[in-house]
């Protein structure tokens, strides 16, 4: 019966029950009508008391709102929680990120720990034995002679070693020129380490000058333990001369160089 | 070529080397000490293990000619090819 439901909220009132039998009376359909107006005395004498219907009624409505609110409030401040905790995070992601990279070596980067002072206490790791070959290009543009002085050279990881270039200006005018390298494979590019080369500053060569361009290098005696590297037995030098403008910066390959 | 844009891929970082680079030898003036270095390689069968001492006389050489930094010989891996202190004058160094 619709009754009940259209009763129900309006028993917070007091005035339900006055105004209650009016509009039943007034509804047309006499009999009908009769049967409806007794049904709604029931319900209205099986209320309580009105005042203390109204008090208790609200008290519940009261603390179910109280509850509300407080769970509302919870609920408010578990989703600012999870929002600033994503700013948090969105900003804590990049130097995790780059730790990530440098602990799984993800796309060549270099591995953290490579210092200095170990080229002086590390060991020759006899055993392992690379075949470290050369390689030497010119820009197009670049009329310098630039060749390797040795094809290859057997080296041990843990051990330096001396390897030469030659580079000849055969031109009537001065030419200054800036290198750049590439190791391959690009895995072990994170083990060759270089102590002391020609690469990345201008070098000048007067006309119809020769000169002999060392590189002093070493590979990292924890070549021998990586995994990754086992297969590998033969590491690629290669070097690359371009012409130096005044002003201009050299495009370096990849993306960060320090 | 390394730079390949897609993600993940392995691609090539240049490095700069620990020390610098060398200033150029313009005047040749290691040219022996370098030529002493080649020589002992081919007879080596370019082994660089036989020829360190080679090696470590042309360092040496750019050192004193001022084409190079002056470093303890420790410092550029040659620990094994030094002179043995005084205390230990008996033992042997070997290369």
């Amino acid at each position: 019966m619709l009754l009940p439901l259209l009763v129900r909220p309006s028993l917070c009132s007091s005035r339900a029950s006055v105004l209650l039998p009016g509009c039943i009376q007034m509804l047309p359909g006499g009999a009908v009508a009769r049967t409806l107006h007794f049904q709604a005395e029931d319900f209205l004498r099986r209320r309580l008391p009105a005042r203390l219907v109204t008090q208790s009624r609200g008290r519940k409505w009261r603390s179910q709102q109280d509850e509300w609110r407080t769970r509302n409030k919870t609920v408010l401040t578990y989703i600012a929680a999870a929002g600033v905790g994503m700013i948090g995070l969105s900003y804590a992601a990049v130097p995790l990120y780059r730790l990530y990279c440098q602990a799984s070596g993800l796309g060549g980067t270099a591995v953290a720990g490579h210092d200095t002072e170990q080229v002086a206490t590390m060991t020759p790791v006899k055993e392992r034995v690379i075949k470290v070959t050369f390689n030497a290009d010119t820009h197009a543009s670049m009329q310098w002679n630039f060749r390797p002085q040795q094809t290859e050279i057997f080296v041990v990881p843990g051990e330096t070693a001396l390897a030469f270039y030659r580079a000849k200006n055969p031109t009537d005018k001065p030419i200054i020129g800036i290198s750049t390298y590439n190791v391959v494979p690009f895995e072990a590019g994170q083990y060759f380490n270089k102590i002391q080369c020609f690469c990345f500053e201008e070098q000048r060569l007067n006309p119809h000058e020769e000169v002999d361009m060392p590189v002093f290098f070493y590979i990292d005696p924890e070549f021998d333990e990586d995994p990754r590297m086992a297969r590998v037995e033969t590491i690629t030098l290669s070097y690359t001369f371009f012409e130096a403008k005044e002003g201009q910066k050299l495009p370096l390959p990849g993306y960060s160089y320090n | 070529m390394s730079t390949a844009m897609n993600f993940g891929s392995k691609s090539f970082k240049p490095r700069a080397p620990d020390k610098g680079a060398f200033p150029l030898d313009h005047f040749g003036e290691c040219k022996a000490f370098k030529d002493t270095f080649m020589k002992c390689l081919r007879d080596n069968h370019f082994d660089n293990s036989k020829c360190r001492l080679q090696s470590k006389d042309y360092l040496e050489c750019r050192m004193d000619h001022q084409l190079m930094a002056k470093e303890p010989l420790e410092k550029l891996g040659f620990r094994d090819l030094m002179d043995p202190p005084p205390s230990q004058a008996d033992k042997d160094s070997k290369p």
